[in-house]
Order: C-alpha cells, then sequence, then structure tokens
C-alpha cells in the first residue's frame, strides 16, 4: 500500500508540473497548438486531484488497517482508536495534513478546471498559478514531509496513539473546516493575479470569484470559532480565545479576508481600490500560508502546534518566492489597476468600507506583530519576551468596537455621499433604540464608570443593539416598498427582498451574527471561578449556583483510565442538574487530559473541570467557572454561517417597475 | 510484477490516456474586448441605478440627494453607451471593408 502512496505523490507531483509549465507555455505563446497543449494542462490539473485522492485514501485506509509499518500511521493512531479517529489521522500530523492540504487544493483546482469555459483564457491563468501553489505542497510531500516513510527495524505490536487533545468530536471536523478556509483563499487569489498578469479588462473575475471567496470566508469562519469552541470545551481553562499564536495564525487570513469581501464591492461598483484589492487578496493568501508555516514549522510553542520538524525553510522560501513573484507583477502591470472614480465624500458607503478595511487591517497587525514580537525579541534582545491578553485586548476591544460601529452605519449610508438630513432620517430611531438599551444596562447594574470593562461592555451592547435595529430598518424599509409594488403583506415583502438580493440581506443577515457574537464576548469581563478540594457532600457555591459533590470514581478501558466526580447543582432549594467533571489518561500516548462539562443558558455557562486529586487526602479538586453569554457566541456564529449560506442563494429576477431614470427602466430591488 | 507495481503502472496509463488523448477540435474562446468589458461596465452602472432608485423608494435618500447622485450616475452611463456606440460602428465599419475586400478578390 505504502508504494503505492508513494508513486501516487510522485505523480502528482510530476503532473502539477506539468500542467504549471504546459499551462504557461501555451498562454505566452499563443498559436497553431497552443490551444492543445493549454487542454493538456488543463487534464493534468484535473488528474492530480485523482491521484493525490488515491494517496489520502491509501493513508486512511492504512490507518483503519492498523499498518504500523507506515511511520505516520504509528505515531497518530493505536488499535483501539474509535473509527472517527481513526479517519481524522490523516489531519492529525504533520505529514497527514500536508496531502489533506494538497488533496483541498487539488479538488478547488478541480471544480475550477471543469468550469474553464466561463472564460477559457483567465480560467487558465487561474489554473498554472493553482498547479505552481500545489507544486510547492507536493514538494514538501515527497522530499521533505513524506507521509508513506516506513519504520525500522521490528514492527510494533501496536500505535503511539493519537493526542488525546484531538480526540474529541469537534476535532474530526475542526481541522477540515480550517483548511478549507486556508486553501479555499487561492483560488481568489490565483484569479487575481491572473487578471493582473493577463491585464484582464473589467471586474468580472471578481464576479467569477465572489461565491469561491464568500464559502472560503465561511469556511474559515467555521474553522475559527470549532477552534475556539474546541479550546472551550477540551483544553479546560475556562476560555475560549487564549490569543495563542496558532489561534492567531487563523484569525490573520480571516480579517484581511473580511476586509477584501467588504472592498471588493467598492471594485464592482465603482471601480475603485483596485490596488488595494490585489494587495489585500494577496495578503490574505499568504497570511494562510504563513499561519500553515507558524502551525508546522515549530518555532513557536503552542498547543494547537505540530511537533518541531525541517520543513520551515521550505515555507520561508515559499513566502519569499510568492512575494517577490506577486511584486513583481503588481509593480510591471500597476498602470492596469488605475482607479476609475475617486471617493467623493467621508460620508459615504465607499468611506465607510475603506474605513473598516482600515480597522480590519489595523486588527491584522496588531495580531501578526504580537504573534511575531517573541520571536523578533529574541532575534534582537537574546531572551524572548511573550506578549499576553491585555498587549491583543488593548488593540482589539477598541477596534471591534469601531467595527461594530461601521457594521452598524454603513449599511445605512448612501454610495458616493451622504447628507446631514439623510443622516437623521436613517438614524434616530436605531439610535434612539441604542441609547434606551444603554440607559437599561446602566439600570441593572453596569456602571461604566467603575471600571474600564464594564465601559466596553456597555459601549458593545449599545453599539450590538444598533446593528440589530438597523439591519431591521433596513429590511423593513425595504419591505415596504415591495408591498407597494406587489401588495404582499410585509414580512412576505420581506422575504421577497432577501429574494431579490440575497448578497445584501444576506451580508445583513451576517452583521447581525457578528452583534450576537460580540453580546456573547462581552459578558467575559463578568466571568468569576472557584476553586475547592471536595469530598463527600462538600459544597461550593458560585453565582446563583450551589455545587454538592455526591462521589468521586474511576474507571478503566482499552484506549484510557479515567477518574471523575459526581457533582450535583442547585439553585436555590431545587436541584437541577448532576455534572460528571472528568479527568483521562490515554495509555498509548501516555498523556492526561483533562474533560470540562458545561452546563449552558442564555445567561451563562456553568464550567466544571477535575484539576487532580489531593495526593495527600485523596479527594478531587474542582473548578468551577461562571462564564455569562458565552452561547450567544455559539449562536451567533451560526447566525453567521446561515447568512453566508443564503447569501449564496442566486437572486430571482427582479420584478421591473416604472422608475424615473432617463437611461431606461431600472427594476426594483437590484445592487448593493 | 508485485500487485502494487501492476496498480502503479495501470494509473500511469489511465492518467497518461486522460492527460493526451484528446480526439475532436478544441477552441478556447474569442480574447474579452473592450466591448465586453464596456457591456460589463454599462451593467454595473446600471444596477447602481436600480440600487439607488430602490433606496429612494424606501425613504433612505432625500430628493435632492437622489437627484444629484442619479444626475451622476446617468452620466456616467452615457460616456459608457457612447463609447459602445463608437466601438459598435467601428467594427460594422470594419466588416463592411472587409467584406468589400473580399468581392474584389
Amino acid at each position: 500500500m505504502s508504494q503505492i502512496g508513494s508513486f501516487a505523490l510522485l505523480l502528482a507531483l510530476a503532473l502539477s508540473t506539468y500542467s504549471f509549465l504546459a499551462g504557461i507555455l501555451a498562454l505566452a505563446r499563443p498559436g497553431p497548438g497552443s490551444e492543445r497543449l493549454g487542454e493538456t494542462a488543463r487534464r493534468a490539473g484535473i488528474a492530480t486531484f485523482a491521484v493525490v485522492f488515491l494517496a489520502a485514501f491509501i493513508l486512511v485506509i492504512s490507518a483503519f488497517q492498523d499498518n504500523f509499518s507506515i511511520a505516520y500511521i504509528f505515531h497518530h493512531s493505536n488499535r483501539d482508536l474509535p473509527a472517527p479517529y481513526k479517519f481524522a489521522t490523516l489531519w492529525s500530523g504533520q505529514e497527514g495534513s500536508l496531502p489533506f492540504w494538497s488533496l483541498l487544493l487539488s479538488a478547488y483546482g478541480l471544480v475550477l478546471r471543469l468550469r474553464h469555459k466561463t472564460d477559457a483564457r483567465l480560467f487558465a491563468y487561474a489554473s498554472a498559478i493553482i498547479a505552481a501553489v500545489q507544486i510547492f505542497f507536493l514538494l514538501l510531500l515527497n522530499f521533505a514531509a513524506h507521509p508513506f516513510a516506513l519504520m525500522q527495524g521490528e514492527l510494533p505490536a501496536d500505535g503511539a496513539g493519537l493526542n488525546p487533545l484531538l480526540q474529541y468530536p469537534e476535532m474530526v471536523i475542526h481541522p477540515p473546516m480550517l483548511y478549507l478556509g486556508y486553501v479555499g483563499f487561492t483560488v481568489p487569489f490565483a484569479f487575481a493575479l491572473g487578471a493582473l498578469i493577463m491585464r484582464y479588462p473589467g471586474e468580472k473575475w471578481i464576479h467569477i470569484t465572489r461565491r469561491w471567496t464568500m464559502v472560503t470566508w465561511a469556511f474559515l469562519t467555521c474553522g475559527v470559532f470549532l477552534g475556539a469552541h474546541w479550546a472551550y470545551s477540551v483544553l479546560g481553562w475556562g476560555g475560549y480565545w487564549g490569543w495563542d499564536p496558532v489561534e492567531n495564525a487563523s484569525l490573520m487570513p480571516w480579517l484581511t479576508g473580511t476586509a477584501f469581501l467588504h472592498s471588493v464591492m467598492m471594485q464592482e461598483k465603482r471601480g475603485m481600490l483596485k490596488m488595494w484589492n490585489m494587495w489585500l487578496i494577496f495578503a490574505t493568501f499568504w497570511l494562510a500560508i504563513l499561519g500553515t508555516f507558524l502551525t508546522r514549522s515549530g518555532i513557536i510553542s503552542s498547543v494547537h502546534a505540530f511537533a518541531q520538524s525541517s520543513i520551515g525553510g521550505w515555507f520561508k522560501w515559499f513566502l519569499v518566492l510568492t512575494l517577490v513573484t506577486f511584486t513583481f507583477f503588481f509593480f510591471k502591470n500597476k498602470s492596469h489597476l488605475r482607479s476609475e472614480h475617486k471617493l467623493e465624500s467621508l460620508i459615504s458607503r465607499e468611506s465607510s468600507f475603506l474605513f473598516n478595511n482600515l480597522l480590519l487591517l489595523l486588527a491584522c497587525f496588531t495580531v501578526l506583530w504580537g504573534t511575531w514580537f517573541p520571536l523578533i525579541s529574541e532575534y534582537v534582545q537574546g531572551n524572548k519576551v511573550t506578549v499576553g491578553p491585555p498587549f491583543y485586548n488593548n488593540v482589539a476591544i477598541p477596534v471591534a468596537l469601531l467595527l461594530l460601529l461601521l457594521t452598524a452605519v454603513g449599511p445605512l449610508l448612501a454610495w458616493r455621499k451622504t447628507s446631514v438630513e439623510s443622516l437623521k432620517r436613517n438614524f434616530m430611531w436605531p439610535a434612539l433604540g441604542a441609547i434606551a438599551v444603554g440607559i437599561l444596562m446602566m439600570v441593572f447594574g453596569v456602571r461604566p464608570w467603575k471600571d474600564i470593562s464594564y465601559f466596553y461592555a456597555l459601549m458593545a451592547a449599545m453599539l450590538a443593539a444598533l446593528v440589530g435595529l438597523t439591519v431591521t430598518s433596513e429590511f423593513i424599509r425595504g419591505g415596504r416598498v415591495i408591498a407597494r409594488h406587489t401588495g404582499q403583506n410585509l414580512l412576505a415583502s420581506m422575504v421577497h427582498l432577501f429574494h431579490r438580493n440575497t448578497r445584501r440581506y444576506g451580508g445583513y443577515i451576517v452583521h447581525f451574527g457578528v452583534a450576537v457574537v460580540i453580546i456573547g464576548i462581552l459578558g467575559t469581563p463578568f466571568n468569576q471561578d472557584k476553586e475547592k478540594e471536595m469530598g463527600f457532600g462538600d459544597k461550593m457555591t458560585i453565582g446563583p449556583y450551589t455545587l454538592v459533590c455526591e462521589s468521586y470514581t474511576q474507571d478503566d478501558n482499552p484506549n484510557y483510565s479515567n477518574e471523575w466526580a459526581i457533582i450535583s447543582v442547585f439553585r436555590g432549594d431545587r436541584k437541577i442538574e448532576t455534572m460528571y467533571p472528568e479527568r483521562r489518561f490515554y495509555k498509548a500516548s501516555q498523556q492526561p487530559q483533562t474533560l470540562p462539562r458545561i452546563r449552558s443558558s442564555y445567561k451563562e455557562d456553568l464550567y466544571l473541570t477535575y484539576e487532580g486529586v489531593n495526593e495527600a487526602t485523596g479527594r478531587p479538586i474542582i473548578k468551577a467557572h461562571l462564564n455569562p453569554l458565552v452561547m450567544w457566541i455559539w449562536v451567533g456564529v451560526l447566525i453567521m454561517i446561515g447568512g453566508t449560506v443564503l447569501a449564496l442563494i442566486p437572486n430571482a429576477a427582479p420584478v421591473r417597475v416604472t422608475a424615473p431614470a432617463r437611461i431606461q427602466a431600472a427594476p426594483v430591488g437590484a445592487g448593493d | 510484477m508485485t500487485v502494487a507495481t501492476l496498480t502503479c503502472a495501470m494509473v500511469m496509463l489511465c492518467v497518461l490516456f486522460y492527460v493526451f488523448y484528446l480526439p475532436g477540435r478544441l477552441h478556447l474562446g474569442p480574447e474579452k474586448t473592450r466591448l465586453a468589458y464596456l457591456q460589463e461596465r454599462k451593467e454595473a452602472i446600471y444596477e447602481n441605478l436600480r440600487d439607488l432608485n430602490f433606496e429612494h423608494q424606501a425613504g433612505k435618500l432625500p430628493d435632492q440627494d437622489y437627484q444629484s447622485l442619479k444626475s451622476s450616475l446617468e452620466e456616467e452611463a452615457a460616456g459608457v453607451l457612447a463609447e459602445m456606440a463608437q466601438l459598435e460602428r467601428a467594427g460594422a465599419a470594419a466588416v463592411f471593408s472587409n467584406r468589400r475586400k473580399g468581392a474584389r478578390v
């Protein structure tokens, strides 16, 4: 089996190299025969998918067959590992996750190459660029991190087992989501670079990649938040975001990708920010590769990172090569990217997008600086200075609040310019509503002058309310116009309105989801925690809950041994739940793992962890956290993903109504 | 020969056949023209006009703002339409001249 896998990887490298070289040659020398050469390049790209799929399939099958002659399977699986985790072995370690990266890239490439008739030349450029990226990953796989490397000497009877932290259901889907996001940004980047190289006239490449970008962004959003949820549910420290370098690595392309999704609308609608958008999509692609490098090179220590390895050098060269290539073509064809219009007013939809971009980039730069600072300090001073959450929070919180303000304001501003009268007309009611929310919060005890975190929480609540109200007002105003023309009721008209411009109104739903996520995050300043050694019948009180230790016990199975406490949870005199915080010891990997237990409600999470046993008394130590509003974060993310999915639905055909335009009758309900 | 070697050979043959066996004619399609680009611009401006019209009907824009924004979009559209008409005339003239040359030959 391993021979076939190794052969498949070599063949994939040969096919990608051919796809790139033949593709470039066919594009560079148009003439007799170039179309046939281009077609063979396209087909080689498609065949790459088939052979990379074969290699990945063999690796998974080897995990299911407990083929420990393959070193990767020995290091990341064992006989008693449950089946879903054997499947997840593919992305559990360095040498397995690289074929998975390659497989996803070839799958994206497959879709792109099958749709080549949309614009054959542009697609041919994008296909060649994707082949070039694919070559890099296949070179890594064949010469630096071979997944089919064989064990030396006597074959072991059992594998070393999967990292216990990865033995959690979400880990079966979190990495694929994140990788789909990382890899997916290669596609819009390939189209952008292709359009730049060929001096593609117009913005159709944006139209072609719009859905790719949105789908990729949705995957990355899913990946980032699944990672946060996994950290919350598995790591046992009671939080969901620790500004860990690998978390940061996934956040950076998300921030620039979000900026790109917004600013690209200015290019589509007004032919503006062409150079900016080129750099944004390049930065997003580059940061995705940088994130992969951070996770795999071993230069940073993180609970999410793979082990130290020698592939860092390969990544450094690839990052430099992509930067040089992109910069070369950018300066060569810069004249092609001149803006068609200028910013007419500081109070306009364009300026709101511009400020949104600047804030997102500021956040990205802060995260980038904080992530690299320990390495820079080590290089300059000789000692590693770690940057903690306060550094990030000092920038991220004000930036998030300003972004929330723009999220609320942006949709109400007109393209080109907005008058003061228009501002008054659109903002009065949402602003009054937001002020009312602020007053209510102060009445219920949130005093912004007591502590800066209370001030941030109050501002976040008011701005989240402003976002919710502006989104609602957009739906109601639009719905009324449709109702006037069709005679439908308001609700039906709003559904109708949504179908007329799914991208815009789906986007508003995403904005609403962001507001809900912010509501969840604003509970953080009010977190509480307590730790206590609890014998039989011992009590601990936290917030409105009283915890009573009923018992503690232990068990054993082939995969792990475990011990846990049985805790009754009371609210007042009423018993509401029994919780079982647990600690496991995995036999194959010889590693312990804490499994928190969480009772979630819309108000707060009660989060219990089994911290271990006091050796002197033999009694368990239980830590309880009370984290307000956390559930809102996960609900908000679901709304964001739902909004993105809705935005992907094609628009219904507009109904033509008489419009007072001199050029042509304009149908209602389109545009952005 | 082992099963693995045979499988590798089969995979290789299938791939080579798929990549290099190209029966029939191939056509990449024409290069994008300035006219096609202007058509896209025209559609984008019309979409902006529809959007503006809708926002005005939704009560988001005062009449004065609406008229001023509409005029500037119409001017932009007129410029694009004029260039399209010019290119179409030039194209038609080129076709006519080619036909005349063909008739003489």
